[in-house]
């Protein structure tokens, strides 16, 4: 049977993935990726911490396979964690763990499976590869394809993905059944593995210049241009934020957009969130290339929708799109994922739209 | 799969039937604590006092000048912070060498920590370190020179005779990690002039967890843990009896059988590493320009990297090392060859192979053929890889 490098965090879903290919009678080679030291972590993490290294180990350890950590720190540091910075410095919002999907997991992790002669890779991301495409998860509560736009179209032949088709309770009971209950009950991870605290600041300060601008002080506007108050620093700011925005106005108050050009930050009432024009960069594709026109389901968060929009234009890898109802905080550095019912097209990482155009109206959707 | 070759004998070993069989005893009927004053604390105390003989025999040194630790980084932390600790009053400074085991380096960062002085004399690219240089940097405000006598990483052999000396007219007290050279090259502390050498079990078929220094009678030392009286305050605690006896009995036959044993080693490390170089002109074998222990081969393959070349041996079941693992089991760069000023494409690419009593011609054959296989096709990988 095929060997099949499985990526194994330590957690109950990629356990449960290595469990069910040794089942199924592949040859399976347990592999736990190292991306941060595991000098100052705090204890009690669910992944990434030296634990659960040593839970990946353990597992594989009663699944009778080899397991290995892989030294993945300085590429995780420079294409995962120094972009997540540089973004925040730019006034926009971060996803790493799509860059860590698209670099680490499936560049960087299936070169090493090429190194010990495994044709196939796996993961315990809730989503589904159906003839060679990427499906979102079984479980529409627990699925992963939002973050899995990145991976290159010929890594979709060699994937695995063998929890994609449970539910989280079917996973977890399928650990207690495959002999590994010690990771069964195991939390959620839900931070960014290398902002354990969830102090985003934290970290992009100890990576920027003390003088950044991202980290000076700068004006509060309304979109009138009226300034009514100052911050302490865009890169403590994101689109559609309303905590620690001042008080007395009429309607609550939420960050609508930020200049990092200027280090204003402007904020105004919940419908001035709302748009429908979206614009990303850094486009990749899971399927043929679309046409401006089409038609497409556009989820532009994790944990949020997927809704209609039209493809307006396609540009090597820009991409514009427009939501035929207006979506709230279209947020920069989030991703744009495209689908055709459950498939995943292709997706982006949203930019700024200038306000000028984000006063046009947009062609009919 | 065909059968697994063992080719990290530098990590460690397997415990010899021989030491085995002399330990059981003491796990068993004969458990007395050796500070009692029983009958079965009477047959335990000899067994330790004549296990403590046996080793210092085997060393060169009298009985008293053994102490018992639990490994080699205990004997290591002790030795260099129990002489400076002692000295540091009128001799401030701990003078040492950045190819040092990690249990020497970061014992010496402790100094440094507690207000001392540490300087680390720099080595060549065969990893040597000149006795000259060693001279002068121990100055006259230094307590303790430490320098490892056989590197575990590259192998290389230290002329721990000259060190030892510098450190003398200088006025400074001479530390050596001996672990590695323990059954590789003759010792003999009263030749020497050596003040403190630490071994351990588990390199020569003891169990991991007994270890010993040699500290010579007069040498200063201050205890690192405080309790009871055992082995002279040196080293409180009960004895841990079967592991000392066993680790007797282990030195007892590596000693015995050193020379027979290296002169076997050598043939196959030098018919292995030729057989490479020969398949693998750009291959680079580190510390081969200077004296070596006989069992380490350390070897690196310019397009290739370490762990995918570990993680492929392993597959295959060929176990080998590279740089020092950290506490989650990943590689991390060497900092012996980094001292060595190994380039970058190198460093991270090395592979160490240590040979031991498993080693036999059938595994070194069957290496020299997998090896330049797996080679060949990183290669190609690599060739094809975008990064």
């Amino acid at each position: 049977m095929a060997r099949v490098l499985v990526a194994m965090s330590g957690g109950v879903d990629s356990s449960v993935a290595a469990a069910l290919l040794v089942e199924q009678g592949y040859d399976v080679v347990g592999a736990t990726m190292k991306l941060t030291c595991h000098g100052d972590e705090l204890p009690d993490r669910p992944c990434c911490s030296l634990d659960s290294v040593n839970d990946a180990r353990r597992v594989c350890d009663q699944l009778g396979v080899p397991h290995y950590v892989l030294n993945l720190e300085q590429s995780f540091g420079r294409d995962v964690v120094d972009d997540f910075v540089r973004e925040y410095a730019r006034g926009r919002t971060p996803i790493p763990c799509v860059r860590c999907n698209t670099f680490t997991k499936f560049r960087d992790l299936v070169a090493r499976a090429d190194a010990i002669d495994a044709p196939l890779v796996a993961t315990g991301h809730y989503a589904r590869v159906i003839d060679g495409r990427l499906h979102r998860g079984a479980d529409a509560k627990k699925d992963q394809s939002y973050f899995l736009w990145g991976l290159r179209r010929a890594v979709l032949d060699r994937l695995l993905l063998p929890v994609g088709g449970l539910s989280k309770p079917e996973t977890r009971q399928r650990a207690e059944s495959l002999g590994i209950g010690l990771v069964a009950g195991k939390a959620e991870s839900q931070d960014i593995c290398f902002v354990p605290d969830g102090d985003h600041v934290r970290v992009v300060a100890a990576r920027l210049a003390p003088g950044d601008p991202a980290l000076q002080p700068g004006p509060l506007l309304l979109s009138s241009g009226r300034q009514v108050g100052s911050h302490e620093g865009f890169a403590r700011y994101t689109v559609g934020q309303r905590r620690g925005l001042p008080g007395g106005f009429p309607e609550p108050m939420f960050v609508v957009d930020i200049d990092p050009a200027t280090r204003a930050i402007v904020i105004g009432p919940r419908h001035e969130l709302m748009g429908r024009l979206i614009v990303a960069g850094e486009a990749n594709w899971l399927a043929d290339l679309p046409t401006p026109g089409t038609r497409v389901l556009a989820q532009i968060r994790h944990r949020g929708e997927a809704t209609p929009a039209t493809v307006i234009e396609v540009d090597g890898d820009r991409i514009e799109l427009a939501f035929a109802e207006p979506a709230s905080a279209i947020t920069p550095g989030q991703s744009v994922v495209l689908y055709d019912g459950d498939q995943v097209l292709g997706g982006g990482v949203i930019d700024r739209v200038p306000a000028s155009r984000r006063a046009l109206p947009v062609a009919a959707a | 799969m065909p059968e697994p070759i063992y080719l990290d004998h530098s990590a460690t070993t397997p415990v010899r039937p021989e030491v085995l069989g002399a330990m059981l005893p003491f796990f068993g009927p004969r458990f007395g604590n050796p500070s009692s004053t029983h009958r079965w604390g009477r047959e335990a105390r000899v067994a330790l006092d004549e296990a403590r003989e046996r080793l210092a025999r085997a060393l060169g040194a009298t009985a008293d000048e053994v102490c018992f630790t639990s490994g080699g980084t205990e004997a290591d932390n002790l030795a260099v912070l129990g002489a400076w600790r002692a000295l540091r009053d009128g001799r401030p400074a701990v003078v040492s060498t950045p190819i040092e085991h990690k249990a020497v380096l970061a014992a010496v960062e402790r100094v440094e920590a507690e207000g001392g002085i540490a300087r680390l004399v720099d080595v060549d690219a065969q990893a040597r370190v000149d006795p000259a240089a060693f001279a002068a940097a121990l100055g006259d405000d230094s307590a303790l020179g430490s320098v490892m006598w056989v590197n575990n990483e590259v192998g290389v052999i230290q002329d721990i005779a000259a060190l030892g000396a510098a450190a003398r007219e200088h006025g400074a007290l001479f530390h050596t990690d001996g672990v590695q050279a323990l059954g590789k090259v003759a010792i003999d502390v009263r030749a020497l002039p050596v003040d403190y050498l630490s071994v351990s079990g588990h390199k020569v078929g003891a169990p991991k967890g007994i270890g010993a220094l040699f500290i010579r009678r007069g040498a200063p030392i201050m205890p690192l843990m405080h309790g009871g009286s055992q082995d002279r305050g040196r080293r409180p605690g009960t004895e841990n009896v079967a592991m000392a006896v066993g680790f007797a009995r282990a030195v007892e036959l590596a000693v015995a059988e050193r020379e027979a044993e290296c002169a076997r080693l050598e043939a196959l490390r030098d018919h292995l590493e030729q057989a490479l170089l020969a398949r693998i002109p750009d291959a680079v074998v580190h510390g081969r320009g200077a004296p070596r222990a006989a069992h380490v081969l350390n070897i690196s393959v310019p397009g290739t990297d370490s762990e995918s070349m570990l993680m492929a041996l392993d597959l295959q079941g060929v176990a080998c090392s590279a740089g020092s693992a950290c506490q989650s089991g990943s590689i991390d760069p060497s900092h012996v060859l980094s001292a060595m000023r190994v380039p970058h494409e190198l460093a991270v690419a090395s592979i160490r192979m240590s040979l031991g009593a498993m080693s036999t011609e059938a595994h070194v054959a069957r290496v020299a053929e997998l090896f330049p296989a797996l080679i060949a096709k990183a290669r190609r990988l690599s060739g094809l890889s975008t990064r």
